[in-house]
């Protein structure tokens, strides 16, 4: 029914009941009517959120309502057929519609109307925890023709309205989403106060005008004197809008991932110290650890504060062939279970002390696809001992370890060469010294997890890593926080392109493109009525017929 | 229509009912007050729907009278004749009868926003009005002024609530008795004249003021709130006073496109028609007004006028330095008169023509009647449901200038449909609201009776959402059926007209669905148009008709045998082809916004003290406004989302009460001994 979103409270995450949907002085409105959803918000749209905490959990359930969650059920879960028994169990693999790529394997319930929640014919995904997973199933929710983000309260609004809360129910109702409107209010002037709000009403009240604009040239031009310039002008400011959020939109997610953070994945292989630099960066144990390889099974994630940036840690499983047969058939039904497309594995032959080891490394490819940043962890032991050697070794390693060159050439890697209280001091000494002078690779961190040896030093390249990721608040151009009003942007610059569509053929439906991009910007900002729009007519021009 | 002569009035005025004459009926379902254009249309609507209506006026040669501009329609408020229309009302045939200069604003800015617009002959429009109320059945007119409004003692179950029971005329002690009265007084609500310093009570001029009754029984009886607005007219100008040669000349549409639905032409022959003449104000203009603002009483007077359409006095005060628009239009096809649109004034007689002849057109301009001004008491109409009902007394109907509208459009749209309710009220039948999501008659009454007004209030294409929906070429569909099938005032000829318009239209789009050729074929067909689609596209012919450059003509000589048969519609054809993917659109918006509307809150609730969580300020703006509809009441400012749950929750929960009690009642009944 809401929209989860973390707050960050002093580097503790917490999922919150909140949305945000902000009016400025008008309150939100429930039955919002003329504050202007635009047409592909009303009530017949499929809506969707996720409705489980957000941040660490097992499984995640994302629910669906609407008349095209049949859909979504059958591009997602791949059913061509007949569809599930209603309110069912069913596991499935689960892909995006678009790239036919495996997202997770999780379980999927088909709820038909009226035997649902919300009385609408609805869907449950069942997912594993991970934010990864969860925005990657969102997301592919998102591209579903006719499907987008629930509001707040909707999934009981229309629960509600389809009369499947009884009386006592509703009676909370009122003051639930009262406190949520509360909430909403004192996080919105939070952050409409800032740099990104003056943005944001800065455009607002540049579109107010340049509709006001069109709306004069539309009703009094031809009694007035409005002229034609009037409308060059709007043209300019109008074509500036459109650039100026695109290219707020194409700020690489840095807003975003300071509200919900950044996702750092460790990756590399099986017995490397994955989980023990976890456990380090934790300070706590998080994750078992013990000498055998191959201990963590499933994927451990811990929200951290990184020098006050948030941080999403993953720790993922490495595989490989591996003679305990328990974990043999661990690996083997965990390939099955993950589907070849998903399981994310390449042979990786490691010389390292002259013994040929075949290690598998897998991470949920989702997981390292979608990473921020990726810890590579390599055991020092295993490195050639010339270092010339040891950096082609690392560049191989790396292409094998991340699934694309992507993030290696942007930054988004960091090579934690783990053990290194292993190595002779003679030889770390060099190493370090060599490594630094190669070009081309990531930056180099060596470490002991056992005796914190270089931890210092670590923290503060990843502290800068993943400040460069968010941006820093303090400085530069307000970055986008919300994925809400990301999409509320995306539809107002696509509004914006309406306008200009029709300027010279039809001005009654160009206006349409303002109007529709004032509403909106009006989700984030504040609703825009009528009256305000003559209001500005009347202050700009000479009316009087 | 038009080819029909008009009866002869003379013949027509002998049928007028005298307040003496022995035979005059003393009874009747509505009676409407006021002749204008909300009255006209009230009364005809009222008679039209099967009431026996009484129309009350100061004098009947005046009933239809231009009071102010010789024109109709424009951007807006064209779009508002065409619904009256639609729903069979007076002035779209009006128009057509007595325009004398036609044209459509806006026709390069999309027909959803086009604004058709006429000159009209003063002396053609009355002579129409006046001989289609008088020869409309169960409709009869009468010279009388109102002296009192009766009304009931407050209903002791219902506190505060009225019922209307007729009216009173002056110097008449007989009460003519009705079940609904619709007051269209426009600005004879308590009017003041004004014109330089002198003040004299009245609505017009050379028209008795209204008696003080009606404003007392609104006032103290029904505790109405009132509040006082002013507007204004021009001086009129003797037309062989003023140099043409110094004037732009602006000509009317070669081809008149008339108002009516039920009009394939205008009476007025495109040939015949007058043009009208554009100048400007100088500095000269600005200096005459400054020097005469000490004895101009209305200028200085706090009454809020409208923005847009103010005197020359406030444009400039307002915009000083600037040059003015001046329109010279013709009063009448006969008439020695221009109308200046643009100099509505109200200094002395001397300071306005001292004024005028700071025009260089009018430098030697003679006055024939000074401009004035008008101040008038308005009815805020927040206190009516959106069947402009008066909330608490029931069968009373307020229309026009009374709540706080201004121009002759937003009077008869409002006259119109006050007049159907008022009819069905009279009838037993439930009263109706028109969604603003369907008409622009309904978002002008929504505006009103949720918002209230500050200003003079007139439409614009800007306050409706539903712009692309609400053209003025598809309101026959809009409105027509609806208009017969669910409201009654729409005779059946119409309809017969609209039911063949929209089966044929839907005919046509049908076939241009149909008519489905990949993109090479198309353009082997139409060589002209420009078409840069990949080769395997294949278009129909609705896709092709929303190209620019494409018209329904061009298709259909492509096509004969499957699209000639509709040539007749090839306009609205081609409209509905551009603007269909955006209706579609908003249809889900609209959708919902109904099912708001639907769900409509008792009259009787007591905001103050219902037993739910609701601010007291939610609580006061409720109390005021009292919205009829969960929709109205979300667009009010200051409610909460909370505070619409919980009122949705009470509504619902003391309707399933009362419900379970009917329940109960019955099954008590049918269980008693017969």
């Amino acid at each position: 029914m809401i929209m989860p979103l973390l707050l960050v409270c002093r580097g503790i995450w917490r999922a919150a009941v909140y949305t945000l949907k902000t009016r400025g002085t008008s309150p939100p409105k429930l039955f919002s009517t003329c504050d202007g959803a635009p047409a592909g918000l009303a009530d017949a749209d499929t809506i969707f959120a996720l409705s489980s905490g957000h941040g660490r959990c097992g499984v995640a359930v994302v629910r669906v309502s609407g008349p095209a969650s049949v859909t979504a059920l059958r591009l997602m879960a791949g059913l061509t057929g007949r569809l599930p028994t209603p309110r069912t169990a069913l596991l499935r693999s689960i892909t995006d519609p678009q790239t036919r790529e495996v997202l997770d394997r999780g379980l999927v319930l088909w709820f038909p109307a009226p035997h649902s929640f919300s009385g609408e014919d609805s869907v449950e995904f069942h997912v594993h925890g991970g934010p990864a997973v969860i925005t990657a199933v969102l997301q592919a929710l998102g591209s579903v023709p006719g499907m987008r983000p629930a509001e707040a309260g909707e999934f009981t609004r229309r629960a509600f309205q389809a009369g499947k809360l009884g009386l006592t129910e509703v009676e909370g109702l009122g003051d639930l989403i009262h406190a949520e409107t509360e909430a909403q209010r004192r996080q919105a002037l939070r952050q409409m106060s800032g740099d990104l709000g003056r943005l944001y009403q800065d455009w607002s009240h540049r579109l107010k005008r340049c509709l006001a604009h069109v709306e004069a040239f539309i009703d009094f031009s031809e009694d007035e004197l409005i002229e034609e310039g009037v409308l060059d002008q709007v043209d300019r400011s109008l074509r500036d809008l459109q650039v100026e959020m695109e290219q707020h939109l194409k700020d690489e997610r840095r807003g975003e991932r300071l509200r919900s953070g950044v996702q750092v994945v460790i990756a590399g292989a099986t017995n490397a110290g994955k989980s023990s630099l976890l456990n380090t960066l934790c300070q706590r144990p998080a994750a078992i650890v013990s000498p055998i390889a191959g201990t963590t099974r499933d994927v451990v994630e811990t929200a951290l504060d990184i020098g006050g940036f948030p941080v999403l840690l993953s720790d993922t499983a490495g595989l490989r062939d591996s003679p305990d047969l328990v974990e043999r058939e661990g690996v083997r039904r965990a390939r099955e279970r993950k589907g070849e497309q998903f399981v994310f594995y390449r042979k990786l032959s490691v010389q390292g002390a002259g013994q040929r080891l075949v290690t598998w490394v897998t991470t949920g490819r989702t997981l390292v696809e979608q990473a921020d940043l990726t810890l590579v962890v390599v055991d020092s032991a295993h490195l050639p001992t010339e270092a010339h050697q040891a950096a082609a070794f690392l560049q191989e390693h790396l292409r094998s370890v991340l699934p694309s060159q992507k993030q290696y050439e942007t930054d988004r890697c960091v090579l934690v060469l783990n053990k290194t209280d292993l190595l002779p001091e003679k030889q770390r000494q060099k190493l370090d010294r060599e490594l630094r002078a190669v070009s081309g690779l990531p930056p180099v961190c060596p470490i002991s997890c056992q005796t914190n040896e270089g931890l210092k030093d670590f923290l503060t390249v990843l502290h800068s890593s993943v400040k460069t990721l968010c941006g820093d608040p303090l400085s530069g151009a307000p970055t986008l926080t919300q994925a809400r009003h990301r999409a509320h942007l995306q539809q107002c610059a696509a509004a914006l392109a309406q306008y200009q569509r029709y300027r010279d053929t039809d001005l009654a439906l160009a206006a349409d493109g303002v109007r529709l991009a004032l509403t909106s910007l009006g989700r984030i900002t504040g609703r825009v009525g009528a009256e305000e729009i003559l209001d500005i007519i009347f202050k700009d021009f000479c009316i009087g017929k | 229509m038009l080819t029909k002569r008009l009866p002869p009035l003379q013949s027509l005025l002998l049928l007028v009912s005298r307040p003496h004459s022995h035979h005059a009926r003393q009874q009747f379902d509505v009676i409407v007050v006021g002749g204008g254009h909300a009255g006209t249309e009230a009364a005809a609507a009222a008679a039209r729907m099967g009431a026996e209506t009484l129309l009350v006026t100061q004098k009947i040669h005046t009933v239809g009278a231009l009071s102010c501009n010789p024109s109709l329609g424009g951007v807006g408020k064209g779009q508002l004749v065409k619904e009256v229309d639609a729903l069979d009302g007076l002035c779209g045939r009006a128009g057509d009868w007595a325009g004398i200069h036609f044209s459509i604003l806006n026709r390069r800015k999309g027909p959803a926003v086009w604004g058709p617009r006429a000159q009209l002959d003063r002396q053609r429009y009355r002579e129409f009005i006046q001989s289609e109320l008088l020869s409309t059945p169960r409709l009869t007119v009468m010279e009388g002024s109102v002296e009192e409004l009766l009304v009931t003692e407050p209903n002791p179950e219902k506190p505060g609530c009225h019922r209307v029971t007729g009216i009173c005329l002056a110097g008449s002690n007989q009460p003519i008795s009705a079940s609904s009265v619709v007051l269209t007084t426009g600005t004879f609500l308590s009017g003041s004249l004004f014109v330089g310093q002198t003040t004299s009570p009245g609505g017009r001029i050379g028209d008795a003021p209204s008696s003080a009754g009606l404003s007392y029984t609104l006032r103290e009886r029904l505790g109405l709130r009132i509040g006082r607005l002013r507007t204004g007219t021009p001086p009129r100008i003797v037309k062989d006073s003023v140099d043409l040669s110094l004037v732009k000349l602006h000509l009317p549409d070669s081809h008149p496109s008339p108002f009516s639905f039920l009009n394939t032409h205008t009476r007025c022959k495109p040939e015949e028609q007058l043009p009208c003449y554009l100048t400007f104000t100088t500095p000269g203009v600005e200096r005459v007004v400054r020097e005469s603002l000490h004895v101009n009483c209305h200028i200085q007077q706090d009454t809020k006028g409208p923005r847009y359409c103010p005197s020359i006095e406030s444009r400039v005060l307002r915009f000083p330095g600037r040059s003015h628009q001046v329109w010279l239009e013709p009063e009448g096809m006969t008439s020695d008169l221009f109308y200046p649109q643009g100099l509505s004034m109200t200094m002395p007689p001397d300071m306005q023509l001292r004024l005028i002849r700071e025009i260089p057109a009018m430098h030697r301009a003679e006055i024939h009647t000074p401009g004035y001004g008008v101040q008038y008491d308005f009815v805020c109409p927040t206190q009516l449901s959106p069947a402009l009902q008066v909330k608490n007394t029931q069968g009373l109907f307020l229309a026009g200038q009374i709540n706080g509208t201004t121009g002759y459009e937003e009077a008869a749209a409002q006259g119109l449909w006050a007049g159907v309710n008022a009819a069905r009220c009279a009838l037993s039948l439930p009263t109706m609201a028109l969604s603003r999501t369907e008409s622009y008659i309904g978002v002008l009454i929504d505006d009103l009776v949720s918002r209230g007004v500050t200003e003079p209030y007139r439409m614009f294409t800007s306050r409706a959402e539903f712009r692309t929906s609400l053209r003025p070429d598809n309101a026959d569909l809009r409105l027509t059926l609806k208009g017969f099938e669910e409201v009654g005032c729409v005779s059946s000829v119409r309809y017969q007209e609209a039911v063949r318009v929209k089966n044929t239209l839907q005919d046509a789009l049908l076939a241009l669905q149909a008519l489905t050729l990949s993109a090479p074929n198309w353009k082997k067909t139409l060589p002209d148009i420009c078409m840069s689609k990949v080769k395997s596209t294949i278009l129909t012919g609705m896709d092709v008709l929303q190209y620019n450059d494409m018209s329904f003509e061009m298709l259909a000589s492509a096509f004969p045998e499957c699209l000639s048969s509709y040539k007749e519609f090839s306009l609205r054809l081609k409209i509905e082809a551009v603007y269909k993917p955006h209706c579609d659109l908003n249809k889900k918006e609209i959708e919902r916004i109904q099912k708001e509307e639907n769900m409509s809150l008792p009259q009787d609730i007591d905001y103050l003290s219902i037993p739910v969580s609701l601010s007291q300020e939610v609580r006061e703006i409720l109390d005021r406004v009292r919205p009829s509809t969960l929709g109205a009441a979300t667009r009010l400012e200051g409610i909460t989302p909370a505070a619409i749950v919980s009122l949705f929750n009470y509504v619902q929960f003391t309707k399933s009460q009362r419900m379970k009690r009917e329940e109960e009642l019955c099954a008590r009944n049918v269980s008693l001994p017969q």
